[in-house]
């Protein structure tokens, strides 16, 4: 039951990832709407920040420090990056929300293999 | 600093990407080390030091470049850039050629491997973005028009 969620915030980050590569390519900065779109992976790694606290609470497995270090980090990067695109009114803000947003989905593939795939 | 981009600052425009990437890699560094040296330094206690040792370097030259590489912080950028040049090469060879030598992988094996070769690649980027953005020089990044406000 935990996997969608693991897919759907893949999915998320490639998008954005490939909208901010986008502008980047067409040197703009990045735009409000975009920040919205890391609002809703960020919304994403809370809904599973809760459900795996409810999953480990109920026995499930899994290196704790690890596991919650990785997702934490994964919180972390968009909001960084949304911070940096208010700073810096050019296209290295997109290549940075790029990066970011490629960085998460790597840790979710990360997180998913820690959890134990199940 | 939010303002005043191109020659003599290592922050703004591209340096803002070179930060980003450095920052992620001293904190995933940082973490993995930490986590190791805490969790089973008696396993390899030399490849973990190290690991640390190299997550270090790497959380000074984010720090350095982000700061704007300006006077010290600039001297501090290509000592620690250097370092991490060198360290990747040193402990890479070693780890190949004497494969014996570290219980564990660290950063710098096998040329950063476990990292998506970024530790190799990164330093001498950053050595170049250091040169790029020397005082003195009209490095064109983002904004032509901007004159040199670094010493």
């Amino acid at each position: 039951m935990v996997l969608p969620l693991f897919v759907l915030a893949v999915a998320l980050c490639a998008a954005l990832a490939g909208w901010a590569a986008w502008f980047a390519a067409r040197d703009r900065a990045v735009i409000l709407r975009q920040l919205f779109a890391a609002g809703a992976v960020e919304a994403v790694l809370v809904v599973q920040a809760v459900v795996a606290g409810v999953l480990q609470a109920g026995g499930h497995e899994v290196d704790g420090p690890l596991f919650w270090g990785y997702l934490l980090t994964a919180a972390l990067l968009l909001p960084i990056a949304a911070a940096w695109a208010f700073a810096e009114r050019t296209r290295w803000s997109s290549v940075v929300l790029c990066v970011a947003s490629l960085t998460v989905a790597f840790l979710q593939w990360r997180l998913w293999i820690v959890w134990g795939g199940s | 600093m939010a303002t005043a981009p191109g020659a003599g600052t290592t922050a703004h425009g591209f340096g803002r990407l070179l930060v980003a990437v450095y920052g992620i890699l001293a904190f995933a560094a940082i973490g993995r080390s930490a986590y190791q040296v805490a969790t089973k330094l008696d396993e390899a206690p030399l490849a973990y030091l190290l690991s640390l040792l190299a997550a270090g370097v790497y959380a000074v030259a984010t720090i350095a470049l982000a700061r704007g590489g300006r006077g010290r912080w600039r001297a501090v950028a290509w000592c620690a850039v250097a370092v991490e040049a060198t360290g990747v090469i040193v402990v890479g060879t070693l780890s190949v050629v004497v494969p014996g030598l570290f219980d564990e992988a660290t950063v710098w094996s096998a040329f950063g491997q476990g990292y998506g070769y970024v530790p190799l690649v990164l330093p001498f980027v950053g050595l170049w973005w250091l040169w790029h953005t020397r005082p003195g020089q009209h490095a064109r990044v983002t904004s032509p028009d901007e004159s040199t406000e670094a010493r």
